[in-house]
Order: structure tokens, then C-alpha cells, then sequence
């Protein structure tokens, strides 16, 4: 029996090395310098700052990282209405701005389709608001809802339409909504460029065969164009929700998630947690919590996207 | 005869030898450092870097290199200091510090007592060197330093129509506003929305917390008693929060100031919106020129309002710079630092409206201010220099930020009428002493 166990080991090893040597393993050692690489950079702060969601760690108290409160941090965030909130107004926020920015970049791409002359140029000036970084357009859409002298009130002033400041920035309900504008302003061409790449790449057959056989061009988007987009718009649709928090700079700027808390998206709150009050166990307990969100959104888009290929597929 | 022409000489002599011995007391050894180079982060931004522009002269004199490895706004330095020390990266030996940061870094910082001679620092400003220790400890020379007073609009003040009026409703003379509760008849009474406003305040972050504090202590309140209990939640905090209430609710401030910071204030109040402002000496300039301001010809100065205990609030704070534990030559660091708040970076900045740091450079800046001209700036300094013997900075401890954090989200619930004052106030206590407990501190 112990001569058994003491052999398992070298015979683990000897097979371990047969492996490696044989033709089976170079797939694997083609790939090992990317996996170490992504366990580097992914996998090791996933599981160092998962640890730090259960202590008590404090950025400027590096000696805090072993202090183990257990679920502590989750118990406190389970019963802070602060924190559901956020986390409700963030999925509200994240399902408007993309439905929205969905509508509008497809609007834009099948105009900017049709165009025949200066559509290269005109797809570069769509460009721009994704240019921007997202502190620069916090600061410019700041101005334009500015109470006093934004641009705005001073337009709505002048046109008569109003006798009194709306405070567009106070509001919880205007507040949210100039977010939201202004996330829609800087990244809806992200949807237009995908989607103009997709229309780009559509095939004509289908559209004059359906032409010619009597569909209005109403039938023609519905049932082709649109179709042959899905694919194109999950696609964008993920991407966007995975980016989507780089609305963080330009809230902060804006409102910073105030005044009292109206605007407050999860982004606004963990990073105020995490540095400014240096409480980074918290904050990363709010980030898992939060993957909640991650997970749900990309996980719709993901299965949504797989039914429009299959459908594609099957249409072909 | 001879016996007097000797004894004459000889007080002539000790009194030469006086002024060579203190003339060579007061100069700081900047040293030599040949071939050192020193890696520095400095805090960013139009106003601040000018005074970098000494730094060749440091390294003449010193023969030592600077590396600035960083140059950021205050606060995303902060944030990077916070990452370096979480990361254990401190490679670098002097930072931009600021005396409402400095409790948070713990031991990152040198007592700067032990590098820099006691007569060197008798140069400071007494009150501001003390706001910059944390525990005893001297972690940060001062730079500039700020404290809040009345900017208002002579031209308001001076209109003989408003005058009469004030007289009729309040039975006073309209003149500059010397306690907190004439202040908030004076911002009601002159405001004429949407296109004159009383006043705006800082309603959101550090600044918000602080206008409170102000008022807080004015009142005779104060935000912790000596065991660190929260004691906002008294009285005395409600009767100022109160006061932000009543001139929000009365439209006498734009209803967006809850949003708004120190520049957009500096802006509103340039552009000839506000009234009065009560904020940093740093505007001064800005507010003076005519290039950039329309109110530049009837700006007028006033030390800020007492509370209802008959004090100022005087919330204060510095910029200044700090030495790292880490640093491999402390010496060097410590020169570079003194070199950068030495009397002529201090006149240097005084000359850009700063407050100065240094006693000596307050009675230089005047003379020169009104040598060239510049008489408003010259007013600004008396009365700034009047104001600091009740400056105050927020309490001096690690939690200041976050109890903050906890504390202005709060006071915007009660200014928008969310909550009452009292209802805020209590619910922003709880919370600071969850911090504090959680830090130890209770």
C-alpha cells in the first residue's frame, strides 16, 4: 500500500512530462505565455481584491489588507438603502441610455447609409463625441444645464418658452435626465459606427428580391435589414455595457452623484468609498455585489446575440 | 572724549556683530548635493506651477537635480499618493500635501522638526505652522494658506435707492455685513433672480462640510467634543444649517449652488450675479481685473461675519509640501521644500493674490500692491492678514475626508427640504461615529 501511494506521484510526473512532450501539448504551451499572462493581470487582483471584500482593508493602512471582518462589509451593504438605491438608479440608467443610444445610433447609420457623397467624411465627424474624454464632456454639459448662465435656460429664456431657471442639475428627476443626455450625446456613434459597419456589409440580394417582390421599404427594415443587424447590435449592446461605466468621470464632474445622493450611481459611490474615504474593502464588496449587473446584462446580450446568428444562419 | 568715541565704537561693533551673527542665523543652508536627483509631486494647475519655475535656480544652488514624477490636480494626487502607499511604491521624496489631506497618510511623512532649524520656522506664520502638524508632528511646510472673508460689490452698497430701502424695511444702515444673521437679511434683501443673486456657496464636497463648519463654530458649536464624539447634530449646528436653508428656500441663491464649486462661484460672482461672496484671498486677482471681471471697479473687502457667540468661523487650510519617510536624502528634500516657501517663493506668490505663509512677506506684498497700483490687492492682504487669528482648519484627523463624505449629503437633503435640519443632522452623526468607531477613534 505505501509502496502504491509512494509511486503515484512519479507516475503522475512521468505521464505529466509524456504529455508535454507530445504533440497534444503544443496547443496548450502556444498558449501558455497568454494564460500567464491573463492570470497575472486578471485572475490575481480578481482574487486579491475578492480577499479585501473581507476585511476591514484601508488604502492608506496597507496593514488592514489581513484584517478579516468576514461578511461584515456585505451585511452593511445588504441593509444600506444608500447602496440599493445606487444600484437601482445604475441599471435604470445602463437600460435607458443603451435603449436609447440604440435607437439613435440605428437612426443615424441607416441616414448616414444612404448618403452617396461625403460619407467618409461625415462617418469622421460622427466620431467626434467619442473623442472627447468623458471629464471634458462632464464639464461641457455641466454648462449647458447650469442653472444660471447654461446654455439651456438662457436658449429657453430667449425663445420665451420660460420666466424662471430650471435646475437642471437639482432635480432628481431633470438631473438624471441631463446624465443621461450627455452619456447619449458622447456614445451613441459608438452604436452608429457598428451599426453603419453592419449595413455596410449587407448583402443587396435579399433587399432588391424583396423589392421586386413588393415589399414597402417599412417590410424591407423589418424583416431583412433588421435582421441581418442583430447580430451587429448585441454586439454593440455588450460592448456598451461593459463600457458603459465610463460615465463615471463625466457624473462626477456633473453632479458627483448629488445633490443629496439624487444622481448616485454605484460608480459614484464605490469610488468615493474606495478613495476618497480610503475604504477599499468596502468598495470592493460593493464591486462584487455589483457584478451582479455585469453578469445579467452581458449574459441577455450574449444569449440574444447566439439567437439572432442562429437565426441568421437558418435564414442562409 | 576718547573714553566716549571708544565706547561708541565699541557698541558700534557689537551691534555689527549682532547683525552679522542674526543675519547668518536667518539664512537657511540650502547645502550641496552634486549629482543627487531628487523625485518630486507636485501638484498641478495654472496657479501653482509658476512657482515651479524656481526650481532651476534650487538646483544651481544645491547642484542636485528635480524629477517631477508627477504633476496632478489635488485631488487625483491624493488618490495616487493613496495607491502608492497601498502598494508600498514610495519612490519619491517630496509631495504637494494640503493640511485637510494630511491626516490620512499616517507615517508616510517626516517631522520636518528635525531638518529644518527652529529659527527657520519662526519665519512661518505661527497659527498656520501649527495647523500643519498632525499629533505633534510637523508634517508639512506651509505654502499658501487660505482663509474665507466678504468679497462684495461697493456699487450695490453705495446705491442710494437700495440704501433707503434697507433703512425703511431693516432700520439699519446698509453697510457691510458684521454677523451671520445680517449677512442673510443682506443676501435676501439683494437678490433679484435670475439675474442677481445674494450669494452662492459651495454646495457639494469638502467645500459644503466646511461653509457648515464655519457657520458651526461661529455659533460656538463645534463638529467633535475632546473625545472625538460627533456634536453637529447640537443646537448650534442646526441654527447653521438652518441658515443655508432659509436663504435657499428664499431663492436668494441659484437654486444650481448645491452643485456648484469654488470656480463656479468665482465666475458667477465675476460676472457680476452675486452680491457678496465669502471665499478664498485667491480670488482677489481674478476678481480685480478688469480683464476678467466686470466688478473689478467697485470691489470691496470685509473681514467675514461673526456667529452667535461673537466669533468667526475661520475655516482654514494650506497647501503645503511634505518630506517622505522613504526618501534616501531627507536633507535635500527638506532643503527643496523650505527653498519653495522660502520669502521669496512666498512674495512670489503673494504677488498672484496668495495668502503667504511667511510673517515678513504680509508688510512686503502691501508696499508693493500699492507701489504698482494695485490698491484693491493691498486692502485684501490687511484684511485676509486680520482674519487669521481665527483661522481654524477642519479637525485634524485620518476620518476628516470621510466623515465629510458622510456629512454633506446630508446637508443638501435639508437645504433641498428632504429632511429637516435636525433630522439631517442627527442622521449624518450616527454615521460619522460608525467611522470613528469602526477607525478606533470611539
Amino acid at each position: 500500500m505505501i509502496s502504491t501511494i509512494n509511486t503515484l506521484p512519479k507516475a503522475a510526473g512521468r505521464s505529466l512530462a509524456g504529455f508535454f512532450r507530445s504533440p497534444r501539448a503544443v496547443p496548450y504551451l502556444l498558449l501558455l505565455p497568454g494564460i500567464v499572462v491573463i492570470l497575472s493581470v486578471v485572475l490575481v487582483p480578481l482574487l486579491v481584491s475578492f480577499w479585501t471584500s473581507f476585511t476591514s482593508y484601508n488604502l492608506t493602512r496597507p496593514e488592514t489588507l489581513y484584517n478579516f471582518v468576514g461578511l461584515r462589509n456585505y451585511q452593511r451593504l445588504m441593509g444600506s438603502a444608500e447602496f440599493w438605491w445606487a444600484f437601482g438608479r445604475t441599471f435604470l440608467f445602463i437600460t435607458i441610455t443603451l435603449n436609447l443610444e440604440l435607437l439613435l445610433g440605428l437612426g443615424l447609420a441607416l441616414l448616414v447609409n444612404r448618403i452617396t457623397w461625403g460619407q467618409r467624411t461625415l462617418r469622421t465627424i460622427m466620431m467626434f463625441p467619442m473623442m472627447f474624454s468623458p471629464i471634458l464632456v462632464g464639464f461641457q454639459f455641466k454648462y449647458i444645464f447650469n442653472d444660471a448662465i447654461g446654455l439651456a435656460n438662457n436658449a429657453l429664456f430667449d425663445l420665451g418658452l420660460i420666466d424662471q431657471s430650471i435646475p437642471w442639475l437639482v432635480d432628481g428627476t431633470l438631473a438624471n435626465i441631463s446624465i443621461i443626455a450627455a452619456e447619449i450625446w458622447m456614445s451613441t456613434s459608438v452604436f452608429a459606427i457598428l451599426l453603419l459597419a453592419g449595413l455596410m456589409a449587407l448583402p443587396k440580394e435579399p433587399i432588391e428580391a424583396a423589392k421586386v417582390d413588393g415589399c414597402n421599404a417599412w417590410q424591407v427594415f423589418r424583416h431583412i435589414t433588421l435582421p441581418f443587424l442583430m447580430p451587429f447590435v448585441f454586439i454593440a449592446m455588450t460592448i456598451r455595457s461593459l463600457d458603459v461605466a465610463r460615465a463615471y468621470d463625466m457624473i462626477r464632474i456633473m453632479t458627483n452623484g448629488g445633490p443629496a445622493g439624487r444622481t448616485e450611481l454605484l460608480w459614484t459611490l464605490m469610488t468615493r468609498t474606495g478613495y476618497q474615504n480610503s475604504q477599499m474593502g468596502m468598495a470592493n464588496a460593493m464591486g462584487y455585489v455589483s457584478i451582479i449587473l455585469s453578469i445579467v446584462f452581458t449574459f441577455y446580450f450574449y444569449r440574444k446575440l447566439t439567437a439572432a446568428r442562429a437565426f441568421m444562419g437558418g435564414a442562409q | 572724549m576718547l573714553g566716549s568715541f571708544l565706547c561708541k565704537a565699541l557698541l558700534a561693533s557689537c551691534a555689527a556683530l549682532t547683525m552679522i551673527v542674526s543675519a547668518s542665523a536667518q539664512e537657511f543652508d540650502y547645502g550641496s548635493f552634486p549629482g543627487y536627483t531628487l523625485r518630486v509631486k507636485l501638484v498641478g494647475g495654472t496657479q501653482y506651477e509658476k512657482l515651479y519655475t524656481r526650481i532651476p535656480e534650487w538646483e544651481a544652488r544645491t547642484g542636485a537635480k528635480v524629477e517631477i514624477v508627477s504633476s496632478k490636480q489635488l485631488f487625483d494626487l491624493d488618490r495616487e499618493v493613496k495607491q502608492d502607499i497601498a502598494t508600498g511604491q514610495i519612490t519619491w521624496c517630496v509631495g504637494s500635501n494640503h493640511t485637510s489631506f494630511a491626516p490620512q497618510y499616517g507615517g508616510l511623512y517626516v517631522d520636518l522638526k528635525d531638518y529644518i532649524p527652529a529659527e527657520e520656522l519662526a519665519k512661518y506664520v505661527p497659527g498656520t505652522l501649527a495647523s500643519s502638524e498632525v499629533e505633534g508632528r510637523l508634517v508639512q511646510l506651509p505654502r499658501v494658506t487660505d482663509v474665507s472673508n466678504l468679497y462684495y460689490r461697493k456699487d450695490l452698497y453705495e446705491d442710494s435707492a437700495r440704501q433707503e430701502a434697507y433703512r425703511a424695511k431693516f432700520g439699519a444702515e446698509l453697510a457691510p455685513p458684521k454677523t451671520y444673521d445680517e449677512l442673510k437679511q443682506q443676501i435676501v434683501f439683494f437678490a433679484d433672480p435670475p439675474n442677481l443673486f445674494g450669494t452662492a456657496f459651495t454646495g457639494k464636497d469638502e467645500g459644503m462640510s466646511g461653509r457648515f463648519m464655519e457657520i458651526l463654530r461661529a455659533n460656538g458649536g463645534d463638529l467633535f467634543d475632546n473625545n472625538w464624539n460627533p456634536t453637529f447634530n447640537s443646537p448650534e449646528g442646526v441654527a447653521a444649517l438652518q441658515w443655508f436653508v432659509d436663504i435657499y428656500r428664499a431663492g436668494a441663491v441659484p437654486a444650481g449652488t448645491v452643485n456648484y464649486t469654488f470656480d463656479e462661484i468665482g465666475q458667477a460672482m465675476a460676472a457680476g450675479q452675486l452680491a457678496i461672496d465669502l471665499d478664498w484671498p485667491g480670488f482677489a486677482g481674478f476678481y480685480s481685473d478688469p480683464a476678467s471681471s466686470k466688478i473689478a471697479d467697485h470691489l470691496g473687502f470685509a473681514l467675514s461675519p461673526v456667529g452667535s457667540a461673537g466669533v468667526r468661523g475661520g475655516w482654514s487650510g494650506s497647501h503645503s509640501f511634505s518630506v517622505t519617510e522613504a526618501c534616501d536624502n531627507k536633507k535635500a528634500a527638506a532643503s527643496f521644500a523650505v527653498f519653495l516657501t522660502d520669502d521669496e517663493s512666498e512674495l512670489m506668490e503673494a504677488k498672484a493674490g496668495n495668502l503667504p505663509t511667511r510673517s515678513a512677506t504680509y508688510d512686503e506684498v502691501i508696499k508693493y500692491f500699492n507701489e504698482n497700483g494695485k490698491t484693491a490687492l493691498a486692502e485684501m492682504f490687511v484684511i485676509w492678514e486680520a482674519s487669521l487669528a481665527d483661522a481654524r482648519t477642519p479637525p485634524l484627523i485620518p476620518q476628516w475626508i470621510e466623515v465629510s463624505n458622510v456629512l454633506w449629503p446630508q446637508l443638501q437633503a435639508a437645504i433641498l427640504g428632504e429632511k429637516t435640519p435636525q433630522e439631517a443632522l442627527d442622521q449624518a452623526a450616527a454615521e460619522a461615529r460608525t467611522i470613528l468607531e469602526d477607525a478606533g477613534v470611539l
